[in-house]
């Protein structure tokens, strides 16, 4: 298909292949938020780290996250296009604010979206960016045996051996004791000079700490979170109308359906920096 | 009562239009707001002050679809499930003001003050909206029962009046609420299903390419659907354009 | 002029049969050289143009709304009759003919009436085949209702809504035509004037006609081999009807004025239960269904002094006591009771209010009372029944008719008169077909429930596509015809000279004016009862209502634009010609036959007395000029089948 085909696409099909973009994000936006609960853990960070260290490394998950990524691009892709294609459709608008009664969740689709993509790019820089290496901030974590390995007979700087005596001493060693975790950019950079070979991960478990215990980056991921459960909202019972599976019989449980997802989503996203932050209040 | 219009005039589907200001007085809450505009343009007639004020309006009792206004920031003003012939003065109070526009959609090009051309409608139904059996020749009405529930729901969508709320209201100017109703109408019956897939490839294709919007699940169509036509039907309709995406179409062997 | 109806031989049952048998065709190849003007797109119209596009013949269809769809037949709410016997309850065409002959009091033609019976049948397969969502019951299989007039159950619905799906399945075969291209729509175009040319023969046809584009203003010429004219009836000459504020009489009679005969035009079928006339501003009257008569109980108060205090708002209808109510139509027609004939029930609630026992504050309605029904069957039970109208009724006059009774009052519904047709539907001027309600059809002198859609679409579904070829098959090495000739010229001339000629009255009223002064001088004097004297009084209104229109009526605005107070004007100087014509005809008809009613014919219980010996025909008028008296031509009826009686409701 060239390109003016794929513009030429009809209302519908354009319209489908948004709720199917949508979709896969539905499904991402639920596995996030459970894994987001490993935060919570009362273990140092120990099972988080094992997640992020598994997400960050099989292959089967870089393709899903490729995939991820396409469903990100496409949908709002998509859905700005659409919207620009229905922006000329009508001329001349009318004087009178509208007051039909509509489904407020779609009819802000379009800027809570919008929102979304900005919060999105704050979201990023925080977290996912970190982790594609194209931003160096928050926290990292290595493998010790990594170190050792990976520079066995090296001489080690006094830099680094301080930096890594002072993590031992403020107990940044995992539970099992085979990776240093918590590492701040300016110690990772040392130990980096020293183990060229060593393979540092970002330590998300200790940088949302850190984020979360600041009351307005709570205040903005409240916000975000706030909008991601307006968007959704529309989203997953518009994506049953749009694939057609809206019936008289069942319209009531997907709207059901609808409500309890979003609630589920958005209070499970909530609670981490909520708790995180309670408990910076707290110590 | 009394009441202040803000009227949109427009001499031509090519002049500038622009919003005029009348004073009705002494209107009875028994009046509907057609009689309404019939009594304003008695006054307008008789003052000689301007040329009275098209709008389009027929059976006066709901069921034609020619009138249709956009009142106070609703199709057929402020009440469900009517059409503007059906709205009565005492919806409103005493000194209102009351704006009064005309359908706007690139669509629906204005013909002159409050008149719309809906021909864009004809054309949808014209790619398909209907089922394609010549005079005669037909089998006996009852050789194919069709489950009451089935028709009952068919009448639901068709029940359509061809008004063009569902445009009206509509952000994008979608016709989707009105095609939805006749391809679901005519997908729900037997007799309907032979062109189902033909019929709604058709007249999606017919209402994209006449200027109409793209649906955005807002249901803003259904909230003003004069005679309360479903979401469920545009979701049919959705479920009817998927299989025909997923049809093979038939090559002749060679 | 010749009255030929052209009933062709044989038994009444075998008529139509042998017709299509011995009629002639016109092969497709030379369907394709045929044009076909056909105006109107209701019910006739609509299934005319299809039924003829799908044949191969060049179609125009023309329609003076936005799109087909909105032709006043959509408004239809009770059903369409066919002979179908799906219920085993006795029905066949014998008897659904005889229903209607009956219901018509024996002034429509045995020919045409069997014929209607005939197609009944399959205009129900047809409609079904085309995706109508009849009701059905739980089987699946089509429901049937009863309706006035009939002992059977033969009338097939769709909701309250039957006329609006009938509608929409034509419109959905006629607009598949125009995707095919073998018809052609023009919306928002007006008839203003036929043509008529020579043949080589020196006889004059129907060759064309020339419209008023109401977007633009501008009259445009269209030519073809036949006209059909589905305009529907002139019920609006009365301003308040049941009729679409667009309906109107003007193609038909411009068709009479070039030479068509018109017949019977003074039977109108007036309704009883129509919701009331509650103010002069009003447009129009609402119908309520017939069906609510069923439980529904009709009254007003015994005593004058209640009524005036009704009507000065000082008492309710709950403040009459059971003894104080007259349920007249229950004390005149104990038999029948609240469930007599349309005409009947009628005459009776206008007899009460004349005589000043009428409730709203015009009075002029009568109350319709359901607090017997709902003591009887409970809220739950009427509120399934008649629910939506119920609310149909809050609605517009915002009482609850739960709790306090609706007023009613009958209203101008439907025209059994119209342009005079043959068996073919063939006008007396040849190449010019009526169908539907603007003919004269096959109701007689009133028409039953459901029989006005069973027409329309058997007419233009199974009647014209046949009689029209049979027309047509000697006319197919004529050509196209061209739009240029004088004939054209001249009958453009005539339009744009008569709207000048409005256009330059330059008076101080209003359209509107003339047209409710009209309707109230046709309502008081040729409405639902007339004698000699109302009718020579109303001759007399009307003319002088017509010097003043013409001498001070104002149409703003432009010729050459969108105007609709110029197509107003245009349809009212011809209604008063056409309210004339009614007076005359009602004049004439020294006889009581269905929905005409002079008072000086009645039986001593006050009902309708037919004068079967003089009045045994259909008056067909022919047009002799403006202000000139009409003259009248009679089709005898001959009854060979039938044996003629008397109607009788009151045992």
């Amino acid at each position: 298909m060239n390109n003016e085909k794929i513009l030429k696409l009809s209302s519908i099909t354009k319209k489908l292949l948004l709720a199917l973009f949508g979709t896969f994000l539905l499904v991402f936006l639920l596995f996030h938020m459970v894994a987001n609960l490993f935060i919570l853990a009362d273990d140092g960070g120990d099972a988080y780290s094992a997640f992020c260290h598994f997400m960050g490394t099989n292959m089967f998950v870089k393709v899903a996250e490729l995939v991820l990524l396409g469903c990100f691009i496409l949908h709002i892709g998509l859905a700005g296009y659409l919207w620009f294609c229905n922006r000329g459709k009508r001329p001349v608008r009318y004087h009178q604010p509208s007051r039909t009664k509509t489904a407020k969740g779609s009819k802000l689709a379009m800027i809570s979206g919008s929102l979304l993509l900005v919060l999105l790019i704050f979201h990023f820089y925080d977290f996912y960016f970190v982790k594609l290496n194209v931003v160096k901030g928050g926290h990292y974590m290595v493998k010790t045996e990594e170190f050792v390995l990976s520079n066995p007979d090296q001489e080690v700087s006094e830099e680094a051996q301080i930096v890594v005596m002072k993590a031992i001493q403020d107990q940044k060693v995992s539970s099992d004791g085979q990776s240093l975790r918590d590492l701040s950019l300016e110690d990772k950079e040392i130990l980096q000079q020293n183990f060229p070979d060593a393979e540092f991960e970002p330590d998300f478990y200790n940088t949302a700490h850190d984020k979360f215990s600041v009351w307005h980056i709570v205040l903005c991921y409240l916000v975000f979170f706030f909008v991601v459960g307006l968007h959704i909202r529309h989203g997953f019972e518009s994506a049953f109308q749009t694939f057609g599976l809206n019936h008289y019989k069942y319209s009531r449980l997907i709207q059901i359906l609808g409500i309890i997802y979003c609630w589920i989503v958005c209070l499970g996203f909530a609670v981490v920096p909520l708790t995180v932050f309670i408990k910076s209040l707290i110590a | 009562m009394n009441f202040t219009l803000h009227i949109w005039r427009q001499e031509n589907a090519t002049a500038e239009g622009h919003f005029e200001t009348y004073k009705v007085s002494d209107i009875s809450p028994d009046c509907s707001f057609l009689e309404m505009l019939d009594i304003l343009n008695e006054q307008l007639i008789n003052d000689k002050i301007a040329h009275p004020v098209c709008f389009d309006n027929d059976c006066r009792e709901g069921i034609c679809g020619m009138c249709g206004l956009y009142i106070n920031g609703r199709p057929h003003g402020n009440d469900d499930g009517i059409t503007t012939c059906q709205l009565h003065m005492r919806k409103f109070h005493d000194g209102d003001e009351i704006w009064i526009e005309p359908w706007r959609a690139k669509a629906f090009p204005i013909i002159r003050d409050l008149v719309v051309d809906r021909s864009a409608f004809d054309k949808i139904i014209q790619a398909g909206g209907y089922i394609s059996v010549t005079t005669g020749g037909v089998p006996d009405a009852n050789t194919i029962p069709v489950p009451k529930r089935f028709a009952d729901m068919a009448m639901d969508a068709a029940e359509c009046i061809g008004c063009g709320a569902c445009v009206a209201a509509c952000k994008n100017a979608s016709a989707m609420l009105f095609v939805g109703a006749k391809v679901a109408h005519l997908a729900m019956l037997p007799q309907g299903h032979v062109e189902a897939q033909e019929r709604v490839k058709k007249m999606v294709c017919r209402m994209d390419e006449l200027g109409f919007g793209s649906c955005t699940n807002t249901y803003a169509c259904e909230a003003e659907c004069p005679k309360q036509i479903k979401r469920q039907n545009i979701a049919r309709m959705n479920r009817e354009w998927i299989k025909q995406l997923f049809a093979g179409n038939h090559k002749p062997a060679e | 002029m010749n009255l030929n109806s052209k009933i062709p031989e044989g038994p009444l049952s075998e008529k139509w049969t042998r017709y299509k048998a011995m009629q002639k065709l016109v092969n497709p190849a030379n369907k394709r050289k045929l044009d076909i003007i056909v105006v109107g797109t209701g019910l006739a119209g609509a299934s005319a143009a299809a039924s003829l596009g799908a044949l191969g013949f060049n179609v125009d269809i023309f329609c003076i709304q936005d799109s087909p769809r909105r032709a006043h037949s959509i408004a239809a709410q009770g059903g369409i009759n066919a002979a179908k016997n799906y219920q085993n309850d006795g029905d066949s065409v014998e008897r659904l003919f005889r229903d209607t002959i009956k219901g018509g009091d024996y002034r429509a033609r045995e020919a045409n009436v069997y014929r209607l019976a005939e197609v009944s049948g399959d205009i129900i397969d047809q409609c079904v085949a085309q995706g109508v969502p009849f009701a059905r019951d739980y089987s699946g299989l089509l429901d049937n209702r009863s309706f006035g007039g009939a002992q059977v159950s033969r009338t097939f619905y769709a909701r309250g809504q039957t006329g609006q799906q009938l509608l929409l399945g034509a419109y959905g075969a006629l607009s598949r035509e125009i995707e095919r291209g073998s018809v052609k729509l023009h919306n928002r175009c007006e008839m203003e004037e036929l043509v008529l040319i020579k043949d080589k023969d020196g006889m004059e046809r129907a060759r064309g006609i020339i419209v008023r584009n109401l977007v633009s203003g501008k009259l445009e010429r269209y030519s073809a081999h036949a006209v059909v004219l589905a305009t529907g009836g002139y019920g609006n000459v009365y301003f308040l009807s049941t009729n679409a504020m667009n309906s109107n009489g003007s193609a038909a009679w411009i068709c009479h004025r070039k030479g068509a005969a018109f017949a019977n035009p003074c039977y109108v079928q007036i309704h009883p239960t129509c919701i009331p006339v509650h103010g002069d501003y009003q447009s129009k009257l609402t119908l309520m269904s017939e069906s609510l008569r069923n439980d529904g109980r009709i009254w007003v108060p015994k005593k004058k002094e209640d009524a005036e205090a009704i009507r000065a708002g000082k008492k309710k209808a709950n403040d009459i006591p059971e003894e104080e109510r007259d349920y007249y139509l229950e004390r005149r027609y104990p038999a029948f009771g609240n469930l007599v004939p349309r005409d009947v029930a009628s005459r009776a609630a206008k007899e009460r209010c004349d005589a000043g026992y009428g409730v709203a504050p015009t009075g002029l309605a009568v109350f319709l009372d359901f607090s017997d029904a709902i003591k009887r069957l409970g809220k739950k039970v009427v509120e399934q029944k008649y629910g939506n109208l119920f609310q149909m009724y809050q609605k517009i006059t915002d009482e609850n008719p739960y709790e306090t009774p609706m007023m009613i009052y009958p209203a101008v519904h439907y025209t059994m008169g119209g342009l005079w047709v043959d068996y073919e539907l063939q006008t007396t001027i040849p190449g010019l077909f009526a169908a539907g309600e603007a003919n004269f059809s096959d109701h007689g002198a009133n028409r039953l429930g459901a029989s006005a859609l069973m027409q329309g679409l058997a007419d233009g579904y199974f009647v014209l596509p046949y009689t029209l070829q049979n027309y047509l098959s000697d006319q197919i090495t004529l050509g196209k015809i061209p739009t240029d000739s004088p004939e054209f010229d001249e009958a453009e001339k005539a339009v744009r000279q008569r709207e000048e000629k409005l256009m330059g009255i330059g008076g101080d009223k209003t359209v509107d004016y003339f047209h409710k002064k009209l309707g109230h001088i046709m309502w008081e004097y040729v409405g639902m009862s007339r004698n000699e004297e109302s009718l020579t009084k109303a001759k007399t209104m009307i003319d002088e209502l017509e010097d003043e229109f013409w001498s001070n009526l104002r149409v703003p605005g432009n010729i050459e634009s969108f105007n609709p107070e110029m197509e107003k004007a245009l349809r009212l100087a011809d209604y008063f010609e056409l309210a004339r014509l009614i007076t005359a005809d009602a004049m004439h008809r020294k006889e009581s036959c269905g929905g005409h009613f002079r008072t000086e014919m009645q039986t001593e219980d006050g009902e309708t007395k037919r004068d079967d010996e003089n009045f045994m025909y259909v008056a067909a008028w022919e047009y002799q000029g403006h202000n000139n008296p009409e003259i009248l031509h009679k089709e005898p009826l001959n009854y060979e089948h039938i044996k003629i009686a008397t109607r009788n409701y009151k045992n």
